[in-house]
């Protein structure tokens, strides 16, 4: 028998015995046993360290709120660090661990940060570590030196190293009403909706519904208030139209109704079963919201109050009625509000012994006075808690007089002997939702608590949310939201009888009771009274000061339970009320989220890829792929032993001796047609489109409208009206996007249509002197030779059955064509292709021999249209057409970019036969350890197989006008510093007689 | 945050691309006022409030669309066509 | 005519795949359509257009956002975009018949045939795996059959027609189909998938 649980009770499954480990001790807990239920039961008080001091701490909430026990679950092979104790379900095999402590928990050499506790202040590492120093190690650098032994000592749990190997998935929702919160309120409402005809999701954080109904006392019509939700969530289960997610958080609400929730699918289970989601990231769309997310309990602050043993009342009684689980064998409670009476009488109920009741009000009313009676004490009003006694945990508590009016302490400290101390500082709506919605909480001075604001969304409140904490109410309000969302007035038909009846639980105003010793305020993040005070002398008295400051609510908690303490604390230091201390606005999440939930198949092999038809023709043949964007593209076809330069020369070579072939499908194609197809290109292209003759390609330039260059292609006249542009293949969908703005935005009275046909045609480039003789072994249905089809011609036929169309245009300086066929039919025509070039020993060629022929040529591609650069700069003004305004030629003409000294383009070549670097500098003078001044960049570099030496291209000041000279590369990441000379960027064959030939 | 784009109904920002300020006007095309077409290209008002922009449907039917916005609240007070609004920057 | 390859490569292989606990979910196959064009008409145009593509084609297509129909013979079209429609059909010879169809006055046709590929999703538990991929509203209320919707996954734009209660075909760019595919066999894991 484990030392703390009740022999009977609770709604936990006595029958099912549950083992798990906790520090590699074994434990026993039951079904519907939390983490934090099942360590109480078998008498773990401590159960973790505190963030900055190391100090013990015990389990303090039984819900959301828990600052203090986060522990590390080690599952499915991965550390998942900070989840608190009281969100696990055991199961058959759980393992945890307990966080920030070093080498034991019980023992921790951490722990002496609490001797200097003065010293590690609010600010400390700041004002420490970031100031000014003088000497060697200034500011920064001494922080940096220091930081890593810091990083040591603070925090909570630690990150796997690992890749998190568990799956998790998104999920898309539309409903009409979601209700967040499964207790009675929420369940009123949803079952209202659904009645309604109104298509519901209904969120509960927990994995049962009821919420406060599971561990109150309550009954409705007679029946045990637990038993009366399990049968309103059946019957809830039986509409088509009704989706209940239990375990699931809603931690952001966002624009438009839009809602994110966290379903822990798994993770109450010791495996995901395969195929399935440990977590599930939902993204809700809602014309209507209920927030029905109840009230937390807060905490009085007193010196003394994180000892382990100190809990939150109502948390004493959750254990006690749900989980069978005493706190301890003497409780005292501790209280400035009635409900604790109600706590006291279920601990007393459930087998435990009542020491104290001590109340800060001077009287109480009969209803409390009854409770204390039957919890069998006299309560001691006018007293506070001003101490307690114990290290690791909790022996007792010192009580003194209090005076609730002036918030003073007087007489004598008596210690009372307990085990367990029970503290309410009265209940606080939990509005975080409603303020991410976009509204100001109200301060009530009556309740002692911020309320719901105007809602600025589409959301209706319901049940405790709204500040009305009886069961009564939430049974009203949460059908009344229900019907509201429906678009139906409130009912006034009957409602379950409540027994016994509610107490007003208005606390006193005392949140906090000074006293000598540390006081916190967030636990989580070590954050104490004083701090508060500190921050306020310094003058971070604005509560979003405050908060940045101190990092009061900053935790994984979000100040669940600091927060109203917190901003008590400051507006009596400032002699301000709360509400004009004002609240911080919560942000998402309200409760923790794995980034992996965030990323779920966006991670890993699931994301997006483009394959070109004849993508497994080229693996099977040896080719390494690249990525180039989305795409996956040939980079070399290396033959066994040979290394990637030696693969690209060998294939470059091939090209200008015989003939070689490459995948061109990638290419951005886009079908632009209508009787004012011509007139547009015009526009948007610097030179003349509709002087081209059907059946003819153009090269063609864009400008951005600032007058920078921005796509090249060619483009083909398939027909008067019926155009095929070619786009690179990186700017494919950003050329798409401007022509679609120019179409819809510009020139809406232009009759063009754009239709992406990328997908549509596989291409392949045939290149070198015998291109001419690969295709006339292999196309039939029209002739290729020089009349036929000269450069920039186009003619339409068949390669081994499938239609094909060819363009003879060339980007590697060779007579070259570019073959396009039905994507389908591209692997098809490529092995036709092979085939057909066999006796010329065709050679297939990737990315990299495309990039050296493309240099030899001194054609540019995006390392030169990089955004910065001009027509002029790369020597393109003879497609600045004089005769047309065009996108672009508004703005090309400004003195900066018409600047003799602008970075122009030229060719490099390396004279020490060292190879060249891309993104390496070019300078005048200096040396590798002092290089001078930079006048230009590499853009683009290989080894030319054509000139036998390292070349590249690059991008230098005045350009042209260097032309013979020498300057020095210096490229410091690669340790390299050379000489080259500036030659023409037109290396190979200037005059294109090998292309026209 | 949605926007009810007027072909597809409501649909997730993720689906549009923002394409600027919708109430600058283009010069003429022929236009050699590099003043006219430095405000066109580079100078915004930026507005705390109210402001007209352009959207993309991208992900959808790909029209463009002028979108009445709320910088502050993020609000969004219309969505209409781009070819069919009577503003902006038709040239 | 040289047969059509499909994008979809070795990795998709048919059979039941997943967690099969509750039986099949979904079955996933590529219909191979001899046919696929997008029509798009000039402003003004788009009844005329949606009456040569009924006509042409053997249905009913209304010209209103993200409306479709199918005939019999399995032909469909649906509306994309404005004035924008995709029509398809198993016939080869049915884009060349849509091209000739619709006059210049009228509109453009743009061939698509090979440009995209199309995944038919069918079964009870369709609009679960769906609501993985897409921010849509997969219930019958709010995408009715032969309805049309124009939507993306991440990069990659999909196009959507519901052609049964619990069936769907999706139309991608063939470069993306076989990551596409791949996802949405992912998604399908935990109801069980058959590939057919």
């Amino acid at each position: 028998m484990s030392p703390r649980r009740t022999r009977t009770g609770g709604l936990i499954d006595r029958a099912r015995t549950i083992r798990f480990t906790f520090d590699g001790e074994s434990y026993t807990g039951h079904a519907g046993d939390t983490l934090a239920s099942a360590l109480l039961a078998n008498g773990v008080s401590l159960a973790g360290r505190s963030f900055k001091y190391h100090r013990p701490r015990g389990v303090f909430s039984a819900g959301i709120d828990e600052p203090n026990v986060l522990v590390t679950l080690l599952r499915e092979g991965v550390r998942e660090p900070n989840i608190p104790a009281t969100q696990i379900e055991i199961y058959d095999g759980l393992r945890a661990e307990s966080q920030n402590r070093f080498p034991s928990l019980a023992w921790d050499l951490g722990a002496v940060n609490q001797l200097g506790g003065r010293l590690i202040g609010a600010g400390f590492y700041y004002k420490t570590f970031m100031g000014p120093v003088i000497g060697p190690l200034k500011g920064t650098r001494f922080w940096m030196m220091c930081e890593h032994f810091i990083r040591c000592a603070a925090g909570l749990g630690r990150a796997d190293y690992e890749a998190d190997p568990s799956r998790y998935e998104r999920v898309n929702a539309f409903c009409d009403v979601l209700v967040v919160g499964g207790g009675i309120a929420g369940l009123m409402a949803a079952e209202a909706a659904a009645k309604a005809g109104k298509r519901v999701i209904l969120a509960e954080q927990e994995p049962q519904t009821g919420g406060f109904a599971r561990w109150s006392d309550e009954t409705l019509d007679g029946k045990p208030a637990h038993q009366w939700v399990a049968e309103l969530t059946e019957r809830l289960t039986r509409f088509d139209t009704v989706r209940l997610l239990p375990r699931t958080a809603v931690w952001g609400y966002y624009d438009g109704n839009t809602l994110a929730a966290l379903e822990r699918v798994h993770d109450h289970v010791a495996r995901t079963p395969k195929g399935h989601a440990r977590q599930r990231h939902w993204t809700i769309r809602a014309r209507d919201v209920v927030l029905a997310t109840g009230a937390l309990e807060r905490p009085i602050v007193f010196p003394g109050n994180d000892r382990p043993g100190v809990m939150l009342a109502g948390a004493t009684r959750r254990y006690a009625t749900e989980f069978g689980v005493l706190p301890g064998n003497r409780t005292i409670f501790f209280t400035n509000n009635d409900s604790a009476y109600e706590a006291a009488v279920a601990i007393k109920r459930a087998g435990g012994h009542i020491a104290a009741i001590v109340d800060v009000r001077p009287r109480i009313g009969d209803a409390a006075t009854a409770l204390a009676t039957e919890a069998g004490v006299v309560p001691l009003t006018g007293r506070a808690v001003a101490g307690t006694k114990g290290s690791r945990a909790l022996s007792g508590a010192l009580v003194q007089a209090f005076d609730a009016e002036t918030g003073r302490l007087s007489g004598e400290a008596r210690p009372l002997e307990c085990d367990s101390l029970a503290v309410s500082g009265g209940w606080q709506p939990v509005l975080h939702l409603a303020s991410q919605a976009g509204a100001k909480p109200v301060w009530d001075e009556d309740k002692q608590a911020f309320l719901p604001p105007e809602p600025a969304q589409r959301w209706t409140g319901a049940g405790a949310f709204l500040g009305k904490f009886s069961s009564a109410d939430a049974l009203a309000s949460g059908r009344d939201a229900g019907l509201k969302c429906a678009g139906k007035r409130p009912s006034r038909a009957r409602l379950p009888e409540i027994a016994p009846e509610a107490l007003n639980p208005a606390p006193a105003p005392v949140l906090e009771i000074r006293g000598r010793g540390k006081a916190f305020v967030d636990f989580q993040h070590d954050v104490t009274a004083d701090d508060v005070r500190l921050a306020h002398r310094e003058g971070f008295v604005s509560v979003e000061h405050l908060k940045r400051y101190t990092t009061l609510g900053m935790a994984t908690d979000q100040g669940k339970t600091s927060n109203v303490p917190g901003l008590a604390i400051m507006a009596a230091a400032r002699g301000i009320t709360i509400p004009e201390a004002g609240t911080t606005r919560f942000r998402p999440p309200y409760s923790p989220v794995a980034i992996g939930a965030l990323a779920a198949e966006r991670y890993g092999d699931l994301k997006p890829e483009r394959f070109t038809p004849m993508h497994d023709w080229h693996v099977e043949h040896g080719a390494e792929m690249t990525p180039a964007g989305l795409w996956h593209r040939p980079l070399v076809y290396a033959s066994a032993g040979e290394t990637v330069e030696q693969a690209y020369i060998r294939e470059a070579a091939a090209v200008r001796r015989s003939v070689g072939i490459v995948d061109v499908s990638t290419l951005g194609k886009i079908a632009v047609k209508g009787p004012d197809a011509a007139t547009f290109l015009d526009r948007v292209y610097t030179n003349t489109f509709s002087t081209l003759k059907v059946g003819k390609a153009r090269y063609g330039l864009m400008l951005r409208e600032d007058g920078i260059a921005f796509d090249d292609g060619t483009t083909w006249r398939l027909g008067e009206t019926d155009f095929l542009m070619t786009t690179t293949t990186a700017n494919a969908g950003a050329v798409m996007q401007h022509l679609e703005y120019c179409l819809d935005v510009l020139w809406p009275d232009l009759r063009v249509h754009l239709t992406s046909v990328t997908d549509q045609w596989a291409g392949a480039a045939i290149a070198g002197p015998q291109a001419r003789a690969v295709l006339e072994r292999c196309v039939t249905g029209t002739k290729v030779d020089n009349e036929t089809l000269p450069f920039m011609g186009i003619v339409h036929g068949q390669i081994d059955g499938a239609l094909v169309m060819i363009c003879r245009l060339s980007f590697s300086g060779e007579r070259a064509y570019e073959v396009y066929c039905g994507a389908g039919h591209g692997q098809h025509v490529w092995e036709a292709l092979m085939e057909a070039g066999e006796p010329f020993d065709i050679t297939p060629y990737g990315m990299e021999a495309l990039g050296a022929l493309r240099i030899e040529k001194g054609h540019v591609t995006g390392a030169e249209i990089d955004g910065r650069t001009t027509a002029r700069d790369l020597y393109l003004d003879w497609m600045l057409s004089k005769k047309k305004p065009f996108i672009g030629s508004g703005l090309m003409d400004r003195p900066a970019l018409i600047d003799r000294n602008r970075l122009r383009l030229v060719g490099i070549v390396s004279l020490d036969g060292q190879k060249l670097g891309g993104g390496a500098h070019l300078v005048e003078r200096g040396s590798s350890d002092e290089p001078g001044e930079s006048i230009g960049h590499v853009t683009a570099y290989c080894y030319s197989p054509a000139l036998q030496k390292y070349i590249g291209l690059a991008l230098v000041r005045g350009g042209k006008a260097r032309h013979g000279t020498r300057v020095l590369l210096s490229d410091p990441l690669r340790r390299r510093f050379g000489q080259v000379e500036v030659v023409s960027h037109h290396f190979f064959d200037p005059d294109g007689e090998r292309m026209h030939g | 945050m949605l926007i009810d784009c007027p072909h597809c109904g409501p649909r997730d920002l993720a689906e549009f691309s923002y394409q600027g300020d919708a109430t600058r006007t283009r010069p003429d095309p022929a236009s050699t006022d590099t003043k006219a077409w430095l405000d066109y290209v580079y100078n915004r008002p930026n507005p705390a409030g109210l402001h007209r922009e352009y959207w993309q449907h991208a992900g959808g039917c790909r029209a463009h669309l002028v979108v009445e916005r709320d910088t502050l609240t993020h609000e969004i007070r219309s969505v209409a066509f781009a070819r069919s609004a009577d503003s902006g920057d038709a040239a | 005519m040289v047969e059509r390859a499909s994008p979809l490569g070795g990795g998709f292989r048919p059979g039941s795949h997943g967690d099969f606990a509750d039986g099949n979910g979904v079955t996933i196959s590529e219909v191979l359509k001899g046919s696929i064009v997008e029509a798009n008409a000039w402003p003004g145009k788009e009844k005329a257009l949606a009456e040569s593509i009924s006509a042409t084609c053997r249905l009913t297509l209304p010209a209103l956002p993200g409306n479709g129909a199918a005939s019999r013979e399995g032909t469909c079209a649906f509306n994309i975009g404005p004035g924008r429609f995709l029509v398809s059909g198993m016939d080869e010879a049915l884009a060349g018949d849509i091209i000739a169809a619709i006059g210049d006055e009228t509109g453009t046709v743009t061939d698509l045939s090979h440009g995209r590929t199309v995944l038919s999703i069918e079964g009870p538990r369709v609009e679960w795996v769906l609501a993985k991929l897409f921010a849509l509203d997969f219930s019958l209320t709010a995408f009715p059959v032969h309805a049309g919707r124009a939507t993306a996954h991440h990069d990659v734009f999909v196009q959507i027609q519901r052609r049964g209660e619990k069936r769907f075909e999706f139309y991608v760019f063939r470069s993306f189909a076989r990551a596409f595919a791949k996802t949405l066999c992912r998604a399908a894991e935990d109801v069980g998938y058959t590939i057919r």
